[in-house]
């Protein structure tokens, strides 16, 4: 008796003092293994690496300057230096310094902006937060002095990432890939951050899509995606845990981007099943030695391009015109575009708005690859079965302004087959269109068509007499 | 050792009558007074129970310790079984049943008054202020436009928020609790208020808040996995203020890419 219970104390205690967590230490970002299955092993490793050393991990992430990220950074000033150890003072509000004890800030290092040093970053090997002093790596030509200033950077990122873990994690991943031990209930499945596409944003699609800005991603945080399992955060998460969340989604979205685009690059010449040519190793060492260093600066540049091109003054999509006023007459060739061949609406949202367009039925051919899917019906880029918006419910994803459902039908929907009608359609016939759309719910309310007997109308009294 | 098992069943109930004084100044008590008068009235149920259930609690703890105290001295007697008494199982049977009765009459008013329909304060039925929908895990809230009385059905001009509730102060308002998905609670805790939200059903919650301030809404039913995530706010405020915010976000809802005064759909009707 006594032994089984000293057995069954003994475990118990044991079961606390390990707690359930397991060693988080190793926590890694997923590879993105679709793709890099396709690559030598070595050339597989070679990604890796290269993501490890300028991304880093979950808990110990590095913030890449290179990158269009806005970490966060904290001024200061040195006080008293003592070989490697520099006594500090920050000029950042309280509130910023919480999340200077991070790892990733120790990984950022200090940048000075004045002094012997200034333009020049130094690494640090510790940092004590309660003292307001850090142990600089050796790596400075001249030791700073007492009033050379400087930045810190990264505790956006620590705090996003934290923020990320407690809230969009279970659903969105940890690296981003919508694959969260949630995401198998939902339907729609959450997005995957990797390709670097969002669906509802402000920015046009022609002549290339223009990424998602700050704004779009905090709109979608703020208002959630109605019809969706995406809920709104607001008032729960505050205006500085909004940055934080929206910086550390971006540094994801870039950092799958720049996965995919090394895998890619490598893949032309140093994929799978070439691993038994000739002289193949050799080959790829030189090239990992040489040319690939340069390549990952240049795709991140590249990546890094697009992102902060999305913030330019300007870029939100704004029509030249107002919207016209909501009548009969304009709801009425809103109509006719949505039935006829230049806009082509029905043939996905089908004649009464219900999303079951001819297009649904037939097999489509995946544009990337030209190969016709297995199954009827519409696909996004992510490869998942898409349904087109049922009109007549009246639930907006990307957002029920009329500003929003023009810029939907101006640049379209990115990552589905919703096209941008920036070219095949004049401004005034896109606010007809809208003002044709916001109409569909309430269709019976609706002011009379002035042509009672054109097709048009034909067709949608057919619609609801079923 | 007799004295330990008495002093030991002593120490807690008196343990819990100091946790409970203690309580009020360390803020483990109500959320603040009551915002409204109905509220106030319930509060007032909830001590007139926590009075009724303290002298009981004091009464029975001071019965036990007091025969423990006196079985400890006793070394001469032996207990001794009994079957017990008809006349003690009639009264503690009673006693309690006439205590209840009585709080089950007593708060009937407070009651008539929170939920019945037939009662709630004039206007409210009429002309509720909004439908907040509670869906997995958030709440959707629909207002009708400024002069306009809102429907079972959504309407064009209808104004949308999210998580977000506005209320005028100083006056009965209703508003219309629906789901979307599953069994959510509607609490406002600052107010008193709590409703369950079914789906298929629209019911109705009236309340008048006295003070302005930002009160927080939570969902108090455990509804997903996601439930923490449904702390939403309520704006308590200024009749003129509360209008100013309904044309506010009436404004932003008609957003075309122009400031509001240039547009010409606003100009319609």
């Amino acid at each position: 008796m006594s032994v089984r219970w000293q057995t069954i104390v003994a475990l118990m205690l044991a079961s606390l003092l390990a707690g359930c967590g397991g060693d988080t230490s190793k926590a890694r970002f997923a590879e993105n293994s679709a793709l890099a299955k396709q690559l030598l092993p070595k050339a597989r490793k070679a990604v890796q690496k290269t993501l490890d050393d300028h991304f880093g991990s979950p808990l110990d992430s590095v913030a890449w300057l290179k990158l269009p990220v806005n970490y966060g950074k904290a001024e200061g000033t040195v006080k008293t230096v003592d070989g490697q150890k520099l006594s500090v003072e920050f000029n950042a509000e309280a509130s910023d310094l919480e999340s200077l004890t991070s790892p990733e800030l120790t990984r950022a290092g200090l940048l000075f902006t004045s002094g012997s040093n200034a333009g020049k970053q130094v690494l640090l090997a510790k940092f004590d937060s309660k003292n307001s002093t850090f142990e600089t790596l050796p790596g400075l030509e001249s030791a700073p002095s007492s009033g050379d200033q400087f930045v810190a950077a990264g505790h956006f990122l620590r705090h996003g990432r934290k923020l990320y873990a407690r809230h969009c994690q279970h659903c969105h991943g940890v690296s981003g890939d919508g694959d969260g031990t949630t995401a198998k209930y939902l339907n729609p499945r959450p997005r995957d951050y990797r390709l670097g596409v969002f669906k509802f944003t402000s920015t046009a699609s022609f002549p290339a899509p223009i990424k998602a800005t700050r704004d779009d991603l905090k709109r979608v945080i703020a208002l959630g995606i109605p019809g969706t399992y995406m809920p709104s955060f607001v008032p729960m998460l505050k205006e500085n845990e909004l940055t934080a969340v929206i910086e550390y989604v971006r540094w994801l979205a870039m950092r799958g981007e720049i996965e995919k685009g090394l895998v890619t690059e490598l893949k032309g010449e140093y994929s799978k099943d070439r691993s038994k040519d000739d002289g193949i190793d050799k080959s790829l060492e030189t090239y990992l030695s040489e040319t690939y260093p340069n390549f990952v600066n240049e795709i991140a540049g590249e990546v890094g391009e697009k992102w902060s091109g999305a913030e330019e003054e300007g870029t939100p999509i704004i029509p030249k015109k107002p919207r016209p006023q909501d009548t009969a007459e304009s709801r009425h060739r809103g109509k006719e575009l949505f039935l006829g061949n230049k806009a082509k609406c029905v043939n996905c949202h089908g004649p009464t708005g219900r999303g079951n367009g001819p297009m649904t039925e037939d097999f489509q051919k995946n544009p990337d690859t030209n190969e016709t899917y297995a199954e009827r019906g519409l696909y996004d880029t992510w490869g998942q079965p898409i349904k087109p918006r049922d009109l007549t419910r009246g639930i907006y994803r990307g957002g029920r302004r009329p500003i929003d459902i023009y810029r939907r039908i101006y640049a379209g929907i990115k990552g589905t087959p919703m096209p941008g009608n920036s070219q095949a359609l004049s401004e005034d016939e896109i606010w007809d269109l809208v003002n044709y759309a916001l109409s569909v719910p309430y269709d019976s309310q609706a002011p009379k068509s002035p042509k009672p007997h054109s097709v048009a109308e034909h067709s949608m009294d057919h619609g609801h007499a079923n | 050792m007799r004295k330990f098992w008495c002093l030991f069943f002593m120490f807690w109930p008196i343990a819990a009558i100091v946790y409970s004084a203690m309580s009020p100044a360390y803020g483990w008590w109500f959320p603040g007074a009551s915002v409204t008068e109905l509220g106030q009235r319930i509060d007032n149920l909830f001590y007139l129970i926590l009075i009724i259930i303290t002298v009981v609690f004091i009464g029975t703890q001071v019965a036990l310790g007091y025969a423990l105290w006196k079985a400890a001295h006793n070394k001469d007697e032996k207990s001794h079984f009994s079957h017990g008494s008809h006349n003690l199982e009639v009264i503690w049977s009673v006693a309690p049943a006439v205590i209840l009765l009585f709080l089950a009459l007593y708060q009937m008013d407070v009651w008539r008054d929170f939920r019945v329909k037939a009662y709630f304060p004039e206007g409210t039925i009429e002309s509720p202020i909004a439908e907040v929908t509670a869906r997995q895990f958030e709440w959707r809230i629909r207002y009708p436009a400024p002069g306009k009385k809102l429907q079972l059905k959504p309407q064009p001009d209808d104004l949308y928020a999210v998580n977000d509730l506005h209320a005028p102060i100083g006056r009965a308002v209703m508003i219309q609790l629906r789901s979307e998905d599953v069994q959510h609670a509607f609490f406002l805790p600052h107010l008193r208020i709590k409703q369950d939200a079914i789906p298929g059903q629209v019911i109705p919650i009236w309340f008048k808040a006295e003070k302005k301030g930002l009160f927080e809404l939570l969902c108090a039913e455990l509804c997903g996995w996601g439930h923490y995530k449904m702390r939403a706010q309520l704006t308590a405020e200024r009749e003129v203020d509360f209008q100013d915010y309904l044309k506010k976000l009436q404004a932003d809802q008609n957003y075309d890419g122009f400031p509001a005064s240039d547009s010409v759909a606003k100009k319609e009707e």
